[in-house]
């Protein structure tokens, strides 16, 4: 397999990319002087992906929540589980599910090659029965039910749910109990078909082992059958939210609120530039050394958990405000009134700095320690970007294109969610 | 291996010194009596973390952190046996990540030992305005502990265990007692705390602890010290059995099974406690996870935990509220099989080889954390020591140390039954 090497000498890692004959990714970054390494098997398909394209072409619908309930299952064999398996190197394994992507990971540092030879395996092999999986249906129903009460989540997926009318970024990752009712053992192994071929997952691999080993293990493992990436289909929503308020009561303390503002998109992703123009801009205009967290804070409107963040992926983009607030309504008004006036008047050069430099220094310290950045190389893949295309893209954003990015918020596009207590 | 080094009467240095990562981290660990100062110590953390003379708004501060590339200050209230342990810490890049060839580490280092010894307070105050925000900041951060139903009745389980015990205290203090703390109070806590508290200065990766060693000897020369000592008072056996229970409009039920452990101080048989619970319920070849979850689907997460320094056990999981007598008569019986030897050889295997990867830390703030929750200890213990250790656990030993297990106060939050379902 041949490597393109791709280095950044001012942070001093260097990663070399892969593809296997399969159509398979491969991404390693090899750490002088560490014993452990973290590897993620990713592959592309999450919680939005709710439709598969069938032999005539058409997108049929499938339940909601399959991509969590296979990632759930694929731990499961006919004799030893992963689990069981990864016990015998001692490496701890785990997966999640999230809107667009499932990931397999392992962390370790002995007998390293034994557990990639294991998640390249267990991944790569489903073994489910109906039995198998209607036990499964009772441990993502208490999972579901976990998810209900935190309010944390749920302010957010209620405000996904304002924002979208279609877009499957409004349902919950795992399903509903409805859902994941109907899902059987043959609808498993038909997506597992579908999802599960090598040109449509990435592995990335971080610490102590180069990439040599890891492509001899990738060509003893891994089957060289070629298959195709799947497809997404991209309809283009209305900017005009469902509705612009939700509530839900709950049991909890204070209210918990979060403001959600819908990007106007034509195109299903964003550029990285501007991702990261949008994240300086929320940083210089809303964080904790802002003159709006001042204001939010000496108003008694918020607390130190005041947060923002650009949330985007697969035909989806919002910028989501959040926290704690006696008065969700004024704490809004503010915001917006505050993305007005810097709308007029421009954003402060020396905050936009000031947050670039933020910006920079938090993604060096990404590659601190190995399981942030093999995520982070993943992501950077599935988005179709090259290595450290992330501290390029930073260190040249420009202050016109933060304005630029701040003019797409729009209060027409924005709902808020309310989580109040139960009196 | 750490260096250690003692500054002054009380005041511990525990450093690692690596260019390994690309950060350096400090934290100050200031261990205190848990007595009726305790609502303003906790207030006292959280106003030193605001400001200080030389950036004297909580904006201004921020501001510096953002330039310092993202610097992260921490800030927190912890119990460590029955101390309260205050923290303050900050992490940044390394100097050679800087874009203009400044120093950072040191900067950081300064401002840290500045937020400690320079707060901004004048004639013996920190600023009426300051006070107010930050109680009311502290008590919605208690009150809000009611949102994370998990951790709520974890703390619920314990303050009734422990009720006659300083350990069963809320760590801030309470509502009452945060309200009636006096610009007096808190600023006496601040002397107080630089004369009386146990210090401990631990630094990781980049920061050069000679430096920071230099910084604070500088500060505590013209203090003079009293260290406090603490006692944990060790009950080694249940002689009651309590159940206490509330009810929530919540769609899952979270128990919480408290158990004496039979240890009569923090190291008291530490390996073979430490092997015992993880084998019990911590990992994924535990009998907790392999029975409730994964043979009967009783629950997403069902899980044990050591507080060795208060001598305690606590299993968690969250149920079907109407389940609780099923999941506590399985653990008991999974905890009578623990006691009679009924565990593979093979699980202590796994056990042994994954608390041995436990303790191989891949990041600063891991070993950082592993050496700051030693503040009290005379003696520190490496994560070697503690690997070396578990290595000669034998079988006979998990089961003496499971034999010493009492269950002592069972606490149930339970799901009302007039609870929504859905959104």
């Amino acid at each position: 397999m041949k490597f393109n090497k791709f280095v950044d000498n001012k942070l001093g890692e260097t990663v070399y990319c892969g593809k296997h004959p399969s159509g398979l990714e491969i991404r390693v970054l090899p750490k002088e002087g560490y014993d452990s390494a973290y590897a993620v098997f990713g592959v592309k398909y999450g919680s939005i992906d709710t439709a598969v394209k069938n032999a005539s072409g058409d997108f049929e619908t499938i339940p909601e929540g399959t991509a969590h309930f296979l990632e759930h299952k694929l731990f499961e064999s006919e004799d030893l589980n992963a689990f069981e398996r990864f016990a015998k190197t001692g490496a701890s394994a785990n997966a999640y599910t999230s809107f667009e992507k499932t990931a397999y990971l392992f962390k370790g540092s002995d007998k390293i090659e034994e557990s990639l030879e294991i998640l390249l395996d267990f991944v790569q092999n489903p073994y489910f029965t109906q039995q198998t999986v209607e036990k499964e249906q009772g441990i993502i129903g208490q999972e579901i039910r976990m998810y209900q009460d935190l309010p944390d989540w749920q302010v957010m997926f209620n405000m996904l749910k304002a924002l979208y009318s279609n877009h499957p970024v409004r349902i919950d990752i795992a399903g509903t109990q409805e859902s994941i009712a109907q899902i059987d053992a043959d609808l498993l192994y038909r997506l597992y078909e579908n999802f599960y071929n090598p040109a449509n997952m990435v592995l990335c691999v971080v610490g102590g082992i180069d990439h040599e080993k890891v492509a001899e293990i990738v060509e003893k493992n891994v089957k060289k059958t070629q298959g195709t990436p799947c497809e997404r289909k991209f309809e283009k929503e209305n900017p005009v939210p469902v509705q612009n308020y939700i509530e839900e009561k709950l049991s909890v303390a204070q209210k918990q609120f979060m403001l959600g503002f819908k990007e106007d998109i034509s195109e299903p992703l964003l550029s990285l530039e501007d991702e990261i123009a949008s994240q300086i801009m929320l940083e210089a205009i809303t964080g904790k050394s802002s003159p709006l967290f001042k204001k939010l804070l000496d108003e008694e409107l918020i607390d130190m958990a005041f947060g923002s963040e650009l949330f985007n992926g697969f035909g989806f983009s919002c910028v989501m405000l959040g926290g704690t607030s006696k008065d969700p309504e004024r704490t809004s008004a503010i915001i917006k009134e505050e993305f007005a006036r810097l709308n007029e008047e421009g954003i402060n050069p020396e905050a936009f700095e000031r947050a670039k430099r933020k910006l920079y220094g938090r993604m060096v310290m990404n590659y601190n320690d190995i399981d942030d950045t093999a995520n982070m190389l993943m992501n950077l893949y599935f988005n179709g970007y090259e290595p450290f295309a992330e501290i390029e893209a930073c260190k040249s954003v420009t202050l016109e294109k933060a304005q630029e990015r701040l003019a797409k918020i729009k209060d027409e596009y924005s709902a808020l969610s309310v989580i109040s207590p139960i009196a | 291996m750490p260096e250690i080094k003692m500054l002054t009467d009380g005041v511990r240095l525990v450093s690692e010194s690596t260019d390994k990562y690309k950060t350096g981290c400090i934290s100050v660990s200031m261990a205190l009596p848990m007595d009726e100062r305790m609502a303003a110590n906790a207030l006292l953390v959280y106003l030193l973390k605001r400001s200080c003379k030389a950036y004297p708004d909580f904006s201004l501060l921020s501001g510096k952190l953002d330039e310092l590339y993202g610097a992260i200050l921490g800030a927190g209230v912890s119990k460590n046996g029955e101390s309260q342990v205050l923290t303050l810490s900050i992490t940044c890049l390394a100097d050679k990540f800087a874009l203009e060839n400044e120093s950072i580490q040191l900067e950081a280092a300064q401002l840290l030992s500045d937020i400690v010894f320079q707060p901004n307070a004048e004639n013996g105050s920190f600023g009426e305005d300051a006070l107010a925000t930050e109680k009311r900041l502290l008590i919605q951060r208690i009150e809000e502990e009611l949102n994370d139903k998990r951790t709520y009745a974890f703390n619920k389980c314990v303050s009734y265990m422990c009720k006659n015990e300083a350990f069963g205290k809320d760590k801030y203090g309470t509502i009452e007692e945060i309200e009636a703390v006096t610009m007096a109070d808190v600023y006496s806590a601040w002397q107080n705390l630089l004369s009386t508290a146990v210090f401990q200065i631990t630094v990781v990766g980049a920061a050069d602890a000679k430096k920071v060693a230099c910084i604070f000897e500088k500060n505590f020369a013209g203090i003079e010290r009293k260290p406090a000592e603490t006692e944990t008072v060790f009950i080694q056996k249940s002689r009651r059995f309590n159940r206490f229970e509330e009810k929530f409009p919540v769609n899952q039920g979270k128990l919480v099974i408290g158990f004496r452990a039979g240890m009569s101080h923090r190291r008291d048989n530490i390996f073979a406690f430490t092997v015992m619970n993880d084998i019990f319920g911590m990992g994924t070849y535990s009998k907790l996870f392999t029975n409730i979850r994964e043979k009967m689907s009783l629950a997403y997460y069902c899980w044990s935990r050591l507080v060795a320094s208060k001598g305690i056990v606590l299993v968690e999981s969250g149920i079907d509220t109407d389940k609780e007598k099923k999941v506590t008569a399985e653990v008991l019986s999974q905890l009578s099989d623990l006691r009679n030897g009924k565990t593979d050889l093979e699980v202590l295997e796994s056990s042994k080889r994954a608390l041995r990867e436990r303790h191989t830390f891949t990041s600063p703030e891991g070993v950082l954390g592993w050496y700051s929750a030693q503040v009290i200890c005379d003696e520190i213990l490496t994560p070697e020591d503690m690997v070396n250790g578990i290595e000669q656990v034998t079988m006979e030993e998990i089961c003496e140390a499971a034999k010493k297990l009492s269950v002592d106060t069972v606490f149930m939050l339970s799901a009302q039954e007039e609870a929504e379902d859905e959104v």
